[in-house]
């Protein structure tokens, strides 16, 4: 039977996991495991932002799917918001149309543009993918920590 | 890069080896149900080309 972590150690684990990508699974003592997964996210994150991957914005016209967009990219950790401040050129996650504030159109251009790229479709599934395995990763290491997997 | 196949090479071998690493313990059983998951997505991505290949636009 696999052991149990203590609640601390098991809190420890999953932040380290959302703040990098593997991170979480070293902290349990699987180094080599939490490398190779540092490896598989971070290189899809970072084939997404090479192509053009679409930063998703929360817009309250499609609140459902915006919504669900953002939880995917926000699942690779901080990163995302490094990459934001690197395109958009602050730490933006919601666009609001219509809004004659020239930073929010600003950011709507930036948007629509990584949109318009030909890359963009292979790029934005590459960051929702970084994003989706990082979560996935932080229920392995919530299931390694109560002792449900070895 | 912009080619469809590269793109679906990589990021098939990508996926499959997440999950082989994720879901199998012994290095056999990640060689093998990794490849499993990386012919299915790149074969059954292939298959449906050929498919659709009388329907163009």
């Amino acid at each position: 039977m696999a052991s149990t972590a203590s609640p601390g150690k098991t809190a420890a684990a999953l932040v380290a996991g959302w703040v990098l990508p593997g991170a979480g699974h070293a902290v349990l003592g699987r180094l080599r495991r939490g490398l190779v997964f540092f490896a598989l996210v971070m290189g899809s994150f970072g084939l997404g932002v090479a192509h053009d991957g679409r930063l998703a914005l929360y817009s309250s016209r499609e609140w459902l799917l915006s919504s669900m967009q953002v939880l995917a990219n926000v699942g690779v950790g901080p990163v995302d918001t490094i990459a934001r401040v690197s395109v958009y050129g602050e730490p933006a996650y919601v666009r609001r149309d219509g809004d004659p504030d020239p930073k929010q159109e600003a950011r709507i251009e930036t948007f629509r543009a990584r949109w318009r790229s030909a890359l963009s479709i292979y790029g934005t599934a590459y960051l929702w993918t970084a994003g989706l395995m990082n979560l996935l990763l932080l229920l392995d290491v919530w299931d390694l920590s109560r002792g449900r997997k070895d | 890069m912009s080619s469809h196949v590269v793109h679906l090479v990589l990021y098939s071998a990508i996926v499959a080896a997440f999950f082989a690493v994720l879901t199998r313990r012994e290095r056999r059983e990640q060689f093998r149900f990794g490849g499993l998951v990386f012919f299915g997505m790149t074969g059954g991505v292939l298959l449906l080309a050929y498919l659709m290949f009388p329907f163009p636009r």
